[in-house]
């Protein structure tokens, strides 16, 4: 027998200086691990698609950077929506399952805030096309769309009838929730692409619509700027305001004075902005809204806080009528309400209790009713139902506030997104409709701009399988915890000024809070499987994010799918 | 007076009498040395002593030792030294003697020359380990007190310890006195080192470790120029990080076993090649096996340790009465010396074997490996064997002489071992 | 966790462990922390199946595969061959199992910690003679069924930490592969120590558990969160320190996953908890002694 030795020593006694990898007990198992992706609830809940896990990761890796540029992918805003969005991905986040929800908004604030190269600046990812657009109306949706078709490589213009950018966020959502700096930051970083900005110019009066023919694709975002009236007598005495004027002129830096007491009418964000900011004006603040508290469309922590302020709430009550009052002050007579059976929104109705008046004396009064699209300008075809039409023309599409869609930032924004991708489709010649499916980040609607510029550019992207479900998790890796409690500033401080009340996380919270999230369906390289797999045939690597199996040596245990606390690893 | 009662065993239960005999002995050599440890050339000491002073002059840097009765000096001298600083290295005090073992052999493969010393019943505990150094081919030395293995329990010179451990792959030398012993701890470095295997060195309780003998003590230089530094080529390195002693199949077990073998073969030359190149340093050498007025000798006596002096003494007594008496001494038993024996002993009329050890069911060790090396001697000799000083029991001249005669007068052949039985 | 550690691989794949065993998780996670300036021994056990036949081994640092119940002075014997080197860059570790250091290696191991040996001495526990196939030693738990305790264990494990404390070494901690940062955490600490160090390393074992092969750390984990396996140290042999606050789940949640305890009776249960209970009034008085 010949028997191998590489070296003297062997001369002497047996030493194995040979590797076992050579032997394949890979070929023992019968079923190998697969990486699986799935769509974490909190990104399908994001209008906005936000890869929620990926950010988190980067945060908990201390990569606020990367957690930035993550966010800017799928949208333009993290500054604004980390601190006035309605946070749907909170709700429905698997972790408030198994203790709390992830503080995935503050989370959001945190990064957009303290990411360390402040990305001022940012290029298009695609080549540039010849393709050119108008976008009417520069808020949320309008700056969006122009964003991501830029990021495209188009060429947008975009009309502004006001004389700085930013909708909404700009003259409505007061300093105290979005400081003004912020905001311009972030519009500056929308406007470092090549996007011609065009202020002070409104569609329908400095320029006719037809104007836009020449453009290849229009998209329309002029929001619902009208503030209704109640229509009820006493509605032009004086100290009589509209809540979005109210708002517009304290954001414009205009000196308001209200008197010692003040009413506010309306129960959604612009009531709550307005009374909130009568406060912060030395105002003592009632606030009426004709359901309950329940019923109240405005985001709940914004209630809460306003309450936690000192904005006094009365219910089930609807003003009939405005009077003068004594000492020139304001009467206002309200009918009592009561609740009665849902509405086409689910919502309960109200109806007026028979014979039933409040009359509550004022200083002044300011009424948040809800706000009206303006049509005036735009071509009759696309208007429908006293709003634009979705897709009213094969080269003009319509988001935001404008259109027959829930009205907040976020779905703005997602509007923005969803019609530049499809124009950047149209414009292409691709009339392939399934594709969207294909890049959405669940079954809501949510689109992903990750997904579709690597399907844009042929490149291979893992399609998720499914929406993670908590039923999925391994919770026995995960330990119970609070949130992070977060930092407000005192309630006599926030109301003598109008700065900013949440004063967001530490790094170290922002670490602790974001290491929190289960990154459900998503790795974050916790390393579960390369620690637990007895043969060493994992490997890792969080900056090329591959996860690779030595096949020739995995045995087929399972211990590595078993061991994934979020069903990313799954045997087949 | 340190030396004398590092010179006394242990007192434990039966051992009082022994004990008494013994202090006389010892207190003869105290006269003799006039308390003196440091008398030029030649000491006074026993034969642990002895030995220990061969571990200090072989610069052995890891000693790993448990105590036991009658080694327990060389552990305590041993001890004392690493405490004054003149042992340079570590002494590992184990809890026992197969961990003291343990600790050698891998200490060994560290590539450090490693010491240790034991008795009877530690030499048993051993025995898993002795086969494990075998194996690792490690070169560690050792000195065995050869002592009786129990039951029933005592104190006192038997080979029987280290003889049943023949089969472990050991180098095994049976030493006359203390000066042998300490000669022979520093050839059995000399050969293990070169063979890589290990070695063992016996002696006999109290007649050889506790007994005072002028000893030379040889000068460090001439050790060191006998002795080179211990190279082993299988060792641990983490730059080539390698599996020592794997699981291997039954094929390599086998080339792995014969090439040991073959090693073990070639000690008889090493050694004696080691002897020659020793006597010329130092003066004394003693080759594997020794013989005496051999020439004319119709009955041969054939010994191994201790008995040889007295044999020595017998013989000359007989050959002054006229008889025609030789004397062989076996000082290398394993490798078994078989050619120079047969080249010896070839043409002789009588053997007889004495040994003091005992293989129940067989019988002396010595003559059964003897006889075995024998068996194709056309010319072979009739070979009787004597058990003799089983227990420390006495072999005197006179016993000696008794057994010459018992051979003179035996015209058979005798199969069986002829216990020597005297009071 | 930077990705050249992976390259390193000192426990290659190709070895011949069981499907899903903790054993080789253990080892791995060790060796990982230990690095190449590493020399091991392990002993018959299922380390020795694990190290490869001739001529391959899975062992990525010098390891040399010594007897049943001296890997200790194997160790202590290689640590001081190497410091009268001058070798202290180099770190001996010492791999035994539960059979190899609870029983037959006790003695041995008692020696090498009253010395204070330089060694780091991994005891990777799987309950049970498990390379011999299934067969009771002194650290398989009450009621557990073995080849060699069929009626189930009649006896309750013994507290090696205990032990080990009572030679005053300088570092002793209970680890399981289901905290594989704790247990690094922990192997680092001891390379940083000279004297003795003892790792109590709780190893679930699939095939003599009676438990499918990819719940190994979940056991493990198991094991600490019900507290029948607390993880703590002991420095000096009297400071204390509870290294994670257990969730306390009942005992049944980590006894009725595997197939050794599937025929315990209910009373049976309570006192395997009663007994948990016990341990952990004891180790958190002790825990409580120093500041
Ligand atoms: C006071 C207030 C508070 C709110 N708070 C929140 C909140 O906390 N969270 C949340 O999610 N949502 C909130 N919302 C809702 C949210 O702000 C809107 O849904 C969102 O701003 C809609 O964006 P948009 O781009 O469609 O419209 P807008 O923000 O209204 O922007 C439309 C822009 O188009 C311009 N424009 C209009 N007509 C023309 C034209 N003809 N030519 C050129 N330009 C034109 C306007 O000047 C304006 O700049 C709030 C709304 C209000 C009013
Ligand atoms: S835990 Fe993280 S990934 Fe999972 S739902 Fe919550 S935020 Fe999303």
């Amino acid at each position: 027998m010949n028997i191998p030795t590489d070296s003297l020593c062997e001369l002497v006694i047996p030493i194995s200086y040979g590797s076992t990898a050579v032997i394949e007990t890979g070929k023992w198992g019968f079923q190998k691990p697969d990486t699986n992706l799935l769509t974490a609830p909190c990104q399908e809940a994001c209008p906005a698609g936000i890869n929620i896990p990926e950010v988190l990761y980067f945060i908990s890796e201390g990569r606020k950077d990367e957690a930035l540029f993550s966010m800017l992918m799928e949208n333009p805003f993290p500054g604004a929506c980390g601190r006035a969005c309605f946070h749907p991905c909170e709700a429905n986040c698997i972790r408030a399952q198994y203790d709390e929800s992830v503080s995935i908004q503050a989370l959001e604030k945190y990064v957009s805030d303290r990411a360390s190269v402040q990305i001022e600046k940012i290029q298009p990812i695609a080549n540039e096309s010849a393709k050119r657009i108008a976008v009417v109306g520069g808020g949320p949706s309008g700056l969006s769309c122009a964003y991501f078709l830029s990021l495209l490589g188009h060429r947008v213009t975009i009309f502004e009838a006001k004389r700085e950018p930013g909708g909404v966020l700009r003259w409505g959502v007061p300093e105290y929730r979005l400081p003004k700096s912020i905001l311009r930051k972030e519009i500056r970083r929308i406007l470092s692409l090549p996007i011609e900005m065009k202020t002070g110019v409104r569609v329908g009066r400095d320029i006719p619509f037809e104007d836009l023919d020449h453009f290849d694709a229009i998209f329309l975002s002029p929001g619902a700027g009208l503030n209704p009236s109640l229509g009820i007598e006493g509605e032009g005495l004086k100290k009589v305001w509209k809540g979005g004027e109210f708002l517009e002129r304290i954001n414009s830096k205009e000196k308001v004075i209200l008197g010692k007491e003040t009413l506010v009418v309306g129960g959604g964000n612009t009531a709550i902005d307005v009374a909130r900011s009568a406060l912060r004006l030395g105002s003592q603040v009632t606030l009426a809204y004709r359901r309950t508290r329940n019923e109240m469309p405005a985001i709940r922590d914004e209630i809460h806080e306003a309450e936690e302020e000192g904005v006094r709430f009365e219910f089930l009550v609807q003003p009939v009528k405005i009077h003068p009052g004594k000492k020139k002050r304001l009467a206002v007579k309200f009918q009592r309400m009561k609740l009665g059976g849902p509405d086409a929104t689910g919502r309960s109705r109200a109806l007026p209790v028979k014979g039933e008046f409040l009359t509550l004396e004022t200083d002044g009064l300011i009424t948040a009713v809800g706000e009206r699209v303006e049509l005036a300008w735009v071509p009759k075809p696309f208007v429908k139902n006293d709003l634009i039409g979705l897709n009213p023309s094969p080269r003009v599409f319509a988001g935001g506030d404008a259109v027959d869609q829930p009205r907040t930032i976020v779905t703005a924004i997602a509007a923005g997104k969803k019609a530049a991708i499809s124009m950047d489709l149209s414009l292409r010649g691709n009339s392939d409709k399934a594709l969207l499916s294909r890049i959405r980040a669940g079954k809501k609607g949510s689109l992903s701009m990750a997904s579709y510029l690597s399907m844009r550019e042929g490149e291979k992207w893992l399609e998720p399988k499914g929406v993670a479900t908590y039923q999925q998790m391994n919770p026995i890796y995960f330990k119970a915890s609070h949130r992070v409690k977060i930092r407000k500033r005192s309630r006599a401080k926030s109301l003598k000024k109008f700065s900013e009340v949440n004063m967001g996380l530490r790094p170290e919270e922002a670490r602790l809070s974001a290491q929190r999230c289960f990154s459900c369906g998503t790795c974050n390289y916790c390393y579960n499987c390369y620690f637990f797999c007895p043969e060493g045939a994992v490997s890792l690597d969080p900056f090329l994010k591959t996860r690779t199996v030595d096949f020739d040596h995995c045995k087929g245990c399972g211990t590595c799918a078993k061991a994934c606390p979020r069903a990313v690893v799954e045997m087949r | 007076m340190r030396d004398l009662r590092e010179g006394l065993p242990e007192s434990r239960g039966g051992d009082e009498i022994k004990s008494v005999w013994f202090v006389l002995l010892c207190c003869r050599a105290e006269v003799i040395t006039g308390l003196s440890e440091e008398i030029a050339m030649k000491e006074f000491m026993t034969g642990n002593h002895a030995v220990a002073h061969a571990v200090v002059l072989c610069r052995t840097p890891l000693i790993a030792a448990y105590p036991i009765t009658p080694q327990t000096a060389i552990y305590e001298k041993l001890s004392e030294w690493e405490a004054s600083g003149i042992l340079k290295g570590i002494m590992m005090r184990t809890e026992s003697e197969h961990s003291a073992m343990a600790s050698c052999i891998a200490a060994s493969l560290t590539g450090v020359r490693t010491f240790t010393a034991t008795s009877s019943q530690g030499l048993a505990l051993m025995h898993e380990m002795l086969h494990f150094a075998a194996g690792c081919r490690t070169p560690v030395v050792m000195a065995n007190v050869n002592r009786l293995l129990a039951a029933p329990w005592g104190f006192w010179a038997d080979q029987l310890d280290s003889l049943s451990q023949r089969d472990t792959g050991w180098i095994q030398f049976y030493c006359e006195n203390g000066q042998e012993a300490l000669d022979s701890v520093i050839q059995a470095y000399k050969i293990a080192e070169q063979v890589y295997l290990p070695a063992m060195v016996s002696l006999e309780a109290f007649f050889v470790s506790h007994f005072m003998e002028p000893v030379d003590v040889p000068e460090q230089e001439e050790v060191d120029r006998f002795l080179p530094a211990i190279h082993l080529p299988h060792k641990f390195d983490i730059e080539k990080p390698g599996f020592l002693v794997p699981v291997v199949s039954s094929e390599l077990y086998r080339k792995y076993r014969h090439m040991a073998q073959t090693s073990m073969d070639s000690v008889k030359e090493v050694a004696l090649r080691a002897d020659l190149e020793f006597k010329e340093i130092f003066g004394r050498g003693y080759g594997i096996v020794e013989t005496v007025m051999m020439d004319d000798a119709e009955v041969v006596i054939v010994t191994a340790g201790s008995i040889t002096s007295t044999a020595r003494v017998a013989v000359k007594i007989l050959r002054e009465k006229g008889y025609r008496v030789g004397l062989l001494k076996i000082r290398l038993f394993r490798p078994f010396p078989a050619e120079a024996l047969q080249k010896a002993l070839g043409g002789k009329r009588k053997i007889a074997v004495i040994d003091r050890n005992n293989s129940m069911g067989s019988g002396g060790i010595f003559c059964q490996e003897l006889r075995a090396a024998l068996v194709h001697s056309p010319d072979r000799p009739v070979t009787f064997s004597y058990i003799a000083g089983i227990g420390g029991t006495d072999v005197t001249p006179e016993v000696i002489q008794k057994i010459v005669f018992d051979a003179m007068g035996r015209d058979e052949p005798e199969e069986k071992p002829i216990w020597v039985m005297e009071e | 966790m930077a990705s050249s550690v992976q390259e390193l691989n000192l426990l290659r794949p190709g070895h011949a462990a069981c499907a899903g065993c903790g054993l080789a998780i253990g080892m791995k996670l060790v060796l990982e922390v230990m690095g190449p300036r590493t020399v091991a021994v392990i002993v018959p056990s299922c380390e020795g199946a694990i190290g490869g036949v001739y001529p391959n081994t899975s062992y990525g640092v010098p390891t040399f595969h010594s007897a049943f119940e001296i890997a200790a002075p194997t160790a202590a014997g290689i640590a001081n061959g190497l410091k009268i080197q001058g070798r202290d860059d180099i770190q001996v570790l010492a791999f035994a199992g539960d059979g190899g250091t609870f029983d037959i290696g006790l003695q041995s191991l008692s020696g090498v910690a009253k010395n204070n040996d330089d060694i780091l001495y991994v005891c990777l526990d799987n309950e049970a003679y498990m390379n011999t196939g299934i067969q009771v030693s002194s650290a398989t738990p009450s009621y557990a069924w073995t080849n060699t305790t069929p009626e189930g264990n009649p006896r309750r494990k013994k507290n090696i930490m205990e032990i080990m404390a009572a030679h005053y070494n300088p570092y002793s901690a209970t680890a399981t592969i289901g905290y594989p940062r704790d247990l690094q955490q922990k192997i680092t600490k001891a390379k940083g120590i000279r004297g003795t160090k003892f790792i109590h390393l709780l190893v679930p074992c699939p095939t003599g558990w009676r438990t499918p092969s990819d719940i190994s750390p979940e056991l493990s984990i198991l094991a600490v969160e019900t507290n029948v396996f607390p993880l703590y140290e002991v420095e000096e042999g009297r400071k204390y320190t509870i290294n994670h606050e257990p969730r306390r789940l009942p005992v049944q949640a980590y006894l009725l996953k595997q197939g050794r305890f599937k025929h315990l009776g209910e009373e049976q249960i309570r006192q395997v908890q009663r007994d948990v209970d016990e341990e952990w009034e004891k180790l958190k008085h002790r825990a409580s002694l120093q500041g």
